[in-house]
């Protein structure tokens, strides 16, 4: 599993300077005022937000554990992680399951908007800037009408060390 | 009373190709530059394991190598030797002879006898060179062997003598001694069974005499009472008689002529057992080169050389042992055993007599036929236990697990259920409820039956030490008696193959640092006899698993002067059960002299280690003078865990039971602070310190006075700490869940689980919330607990 981890990062390393292969189908969610996209085939399902279980000393944004039909989940939450938009929990937060390579994980999100077929032409490389997300957990920016996406290597970016949701982490 | 060990052979084979599977692994990634202790460690106890277990059951070949392998490991790991890539290649040369061994062991597979040895060679000068391999003559065969083979076509009455000698000399070659058993008249039944028990010790070959009775020759490196503790569990010891063939080897001498005839029959007729049946005398000497040449055959036939030139090699390379100082002074010999032979009596005739047949016998044989019997009678002992079988069906342990898995979600959904309905109008909804009644009762049935799918008896653990205990004190020196208690004490599978490694080195312990010598015990006032008890019991949820020996008890003043000596930090105000719990430090060991049985101070960490590991408790008792008592408590399973569930702000944790000592709601007066920071509390002459567990996990909750909530009094390795919770909540069972499934290691947090609301609750690490409790200052709280979770956390978050 940790080779796998290690052989992710080095393909992303490459993906995010060229957008190649990033063409495919992404779940596009809100976070903020901005709109995201992650790769439709690591979303295991989406659900409303229940009551965590938090654990002690862990960082705000991992809000805590929760049973998905007998599987211990941690539920991070993207909105703290990266200061977007305001943190309510009500009937409408929405908790995308995601399975990483066997590990599921739930992250917390706005809302979640659509899912479109991105092809290659449509996808830009990441201009160099300051941002919450380190632009190398970012395959891309894809511009469909108006609009603009950023596409998140969501894999990797979960098992980043500042997520700090695995024990080993692979060193970069 | 005879013990069917080969049903746990399957158990050591699959543990022993674990181990060296693992050892391989480590071997293959270890930097030899800088090697990683934990890893040579990890190595030594792999050699160390298999070595306890290859001892259990009498794989004397596995035991030698291990025993080499081991000696080497562990001056590399002391640092008294630098690791070198050829250390590293001798390891894994190592491990593909002990993976050969098993396999010869499990599926009768040939075993390569001389790469045996070469391994062995180059281990051993490894070993004692400090680095320097000397490569062992392993293809350097002897110029003489010619001319051997020539003399004994032509002078006869010297070829005689030569190979007799010949004989003897090999006879230590491969550290081998060949007994003669005469058995007293037992049934045919008996006499395989023997012979089955025999061949763990080594080669055997059994024939009946003219009276009707069997005698058995073995080729063995064990002792004269190696053989007579096996003897005994079938028959009186007093009845047999032992002999040792090469001995009767010099014999030779005086009877020259009629042995040439013999020799030459050596080469395969066998038509000569009547002809020599009135010349006691002479019939040793055909046995001897039997036994010779058995040997010869065998490895004639898995190598491909020649008979002699074989012989000649092994002469060669290891040529050293018992009886090689009788080559140059054969008159010397001779004049020693003549002596020996004044002192045989009427029944010799006899015994020479049916060791010509055995050899009349053995001679015509082939190795391969040698081969084909000792498969035979493997496949013979594998048939007993399958009979058995034939009302029970094999399933693979995943499936089991499966289920048990499939049966904790459904008590889950049973108690979510429960719960449902408990607000229903019972008037309204009597039928519904009624049927969740029944529900309840039917889940509780088939988790249980479900549960007992995957235990077992202890027996299937004990029965394995009587063996074991009796070859230990026979090489020791000491009378043990042996007990089991409690051997019907049932307990899950996965548990009951992880005890066993522990259980074994405990009772090696006992038996070899806790019961004193026969003298000693005598001096002790006690009898000489120490009696050795392994008891299993159930304890409330748990089941505590007992070895006691009478012997000397633990003597705290060394344990201590041990430690200070170790450099760990130790004061005489230590409670006895802290100074006891010092022989679990790694490397610590009080034995004076490091021997084959232990000494080397790794058992002890292990078995902590072990047992830590199956959420088990150790705990010594010993009272100097009168023996030792180690106490294993271990939970029945290792999917469910009794708990005490407690409440702390809105969330629930749940404590395992086992760990609970008492719980309390304090006096005011009984809360005392130190230095105006860390709190204590005083119950029944005791000060414990109060874990505060809000504060170590920053959980928001409106009782921060103790006296408002409520203390659990928690024991773990020996500390006592009281944990300062809000409320009690309930004692249930609790199916244990991994944290690290889908997320990380928690510190203070052992596990999860799923309550009956479909909420998570995390099981607390009581050891670790012990130890974090003790580098937890109250007002620095957050830091101190921060500087235990680095080695968890990645730095960004903690700076």
């Amino acid at each position: 599993m940790s080779t796998d981890i290690v052989n992710n990062a080095a393909n992303s390393k490459t993906a995010s300077t060229k957008t190649k292969n990033a063409a495919g189908e992404y779940l596009t969610f809100v976070l903020g005022d901005e709109q995201y996209g992650l790769e439709i085939l690591k979303v295991q399902e989406i659900r409303g937000y229940d009551a965590v279980t938090q654990i002690a000393n862990t960082p705000d944004f991992i809000k805590g554990v929760v049973n998905l039909r007998g599987k211990i989940v941690p539920i991070v939450d993207l909105r703290i992680k990266f200061h977007l938009g305001k943190v309510e929990y009500d009937e409408f937060t929405v908790v995308i399951i995601l399975n990483l390579n066997g590990r599921v994980v739930g992250i917390v999100v706005d809302g979640v908007s659509d899912v479109m077929a991105l092809k290659e032409d449509q996808i830009r490389d990441v201009p160099s800037l300051v941002s919450n997300i380190d632009t190398k957990y970012i395959v891309g920016l894809a511009s469909v009408e108006t609009q603009m996406f950023i596409l998140v290597d969501i894999e990797q970016l979960m098992s980043s060390q500042e997520m700090a949701l695995m024990d080993n982490v692979a060193v970069h | 009373m005879t013990i069917d060990m080969s049903q746990f052979y399957e158990v050591f084979f699959d543990e022993a190709e674990e181990l060296l599977a693992e050892a391989e692994r480590l071997l293959l990634g270890i930097d030899i530059e800088n090697p990683d202790t934990e890893d040579l460690n990890a190595i030594f106890r792999a050699a160390h394991s298999i070595k306890g277990g290859a001892a259990t059951f009498g794989f004397m070949d596995m035991t030698e190598i291990t025993h080499v392998l081991e000696n080497l490991l562990d001056k590399i790991r002391k640092h008294e030797m630098a690791l070198t890539a050829e250390h590293v290649d001798a390891f894994l040369a190592a491990k593909d002879v002990l993976k050969m061994e098993v396999d010869g062991h499990r599926f009768a597979t040939e075993v390569d006898q001389e790469q045996v040895a070469d391994v062995k060679m180059m281990l051993k000068s490894l070993s004692e060179a400090g680095g320097l391999v000397n490569k062992p003559a392993t293809s350097v065969s002897a110029p003489q062997t010619t001319p051997v083979v020539d003399e004994k076509k032509a002078a006869v009455p010297e070829v005689a003598a030569q190979v007799a000698t010949q004989a003897a000399d090999q006879v230590p070659a491969d550290g081998l001694t060949h007994f003669h058993i005469f058995l007293p008249e037992i049934s045919d039944k008996d006499a395989t069974n023997l012979q089955e028990e025999l061949g763990l010790l080594g080669e055997v070959a059994s024939s009946k005499n003219e009276h009707g009775r069997y005698v058995l020759v073995l080729s063995t490196d064990s002792t004269q009472d190696d053989i007579v503790s096996i003897c005994s569990f079938v028959l009186d010891p007093n009845d047999l008689v032992i002999s040792l063939a090469p001995h009767t080897a010099a014999h030779v001498r005086p009877v020259i002529a009629e042995a040439k005839a013999v020799i030459v029959e050596d080469a395969g007729f066998g038509l000569f057992e009547d002809d020599v049946s009135d010349k006691p005398v002479l019939a040793s000497t055909p046995v001897v080169a039997d036994a010779g040449t058995k040997g010869k055959v065998a490895i004639h036939e898995e190598v491909g050389y020649g008979l002699f030139a074989i012989e000649g090699k092994e002469n060669v390379e290891e040529g050293y042992g018992f009886f090689a100082p009788f080559k140059p002074h054969p008159d010397a010999a001779v004049a020693t055993l003549i002596g020996d032979d004044t002192l045989t009596t009427e029944a010799n005739s006899g015994k020479a007599e049916v060791a010509v047949k055995v050899e009349a016998e053995a001679a015509t044989k082939t190795a391969a036929e040698a081969v084909e019997r000792r498969n035979q009678g493997r496949r013979e002992s594998d048939k007993a236990p399958a009979s058995a079988e034939t009302s029970s069906i094999r399933v693979g342990i995943e499936k089991v697990d499966q289920l048990i898995n499939l049966v904790g979600e459904l008590v889950i959904t049973q108690a979510m259920i429960e719960q449902r309905i408990s607000n229903l109008d019972p008037v309204q909804y009597e039928p519904l409820i009624n049927s969740v009644g029944q529900l309840t009762r039917n889940t509780r049935d088939l988790q249980e039956s479900v549960m007992s799918i995957r235990m077992m008896p202890m027996d299937f653990v004990f029965s394995r030490f009587p063996r074991m205990v009796r070859d230990l004190a026979a090489k020791l020196g000491k009378k043990v008696e042996f007990v089991t208690v409690g051997a019907a004490t049932e307990l899950d599978k996965g548990l009951i193959e992880r005890i066993v490694d522990p259980l074994t080195h405990l009772v090696r312990n006992s038996v070899d640092h806790g019961i004193e010598m026969p003298a000693g015990r005598r001096a002790a006032g006690k009898s000489e006899v120490g009696t050795l008890t392994l008891s299993a019991a159930h304890k409330g949820g748990s089941i505590v698993i007992e070895v006691t020996d009478d012997g000397a008890g633990l003597n705290r003043e060394k344990l201590l002067a041990k430690a200070k000596a170790n450099g760990l930090t130790v004061s005489e105000n230590m409670t006895d059960t802290e100074v006891f719990g010092l022989i679990f430090a790694p490397g610590f060991s009080t034995a004076e002299v490091v021997t084959d049985v232990s000494g080397r101070g790794v058992g002890m960490d292990v078995v902590k280690r072990n047992i830590a590991a199956m959420n088990g408790v150790v705990e010594i008792r010993s009272a100097l003078g009168y023996g030792t008592t180690i106490s294993i408590s271990l939970p029945l399973t290792l999917a469910i865990l009794d708990g005490m569930s407690v409440s702390l702000g809105n969330s629930i944790y749940v404590i395992p039971l086992n760990l609970i000592v008492e719980t309390l709601q304090p006096r005011a007066e009984d809360i005392k602070t130190v230095t105006g920071e860390g709190r204590m509390v005083h119950v029944r002459g005791e000060y414990l310190p109060i874990i505060a567990l809000h504060s170590l996990f920053n959980h928001h909750t409106d009782i921060t006075d103790p006296t408002e909530g409520v203390l659990v009094l928690l024991e773990s390795d020996g500390k006592k700490s009281a944990l300062f919770v809000d409320r009690l909540v309930g004692q249930q069972q609790v199916v244990i869940k991994s944290l690290e499934t889908n997320y990380r290691k928690v510190p203070g947090v052992s596990g999860a689980t799923i309550m009956g609301d479909g909420g998570v609750a995390l099981i607390l690490d009581v050891s670790a919330i012990i130890q974090m409790g003790q580098t937890t200052n109250y007002l620095t709280g957050a830091f101190a607990f921060s500087h235990y979770a680095n080695q968890a956390i990645p730095k960004e978050l903690t700076k």
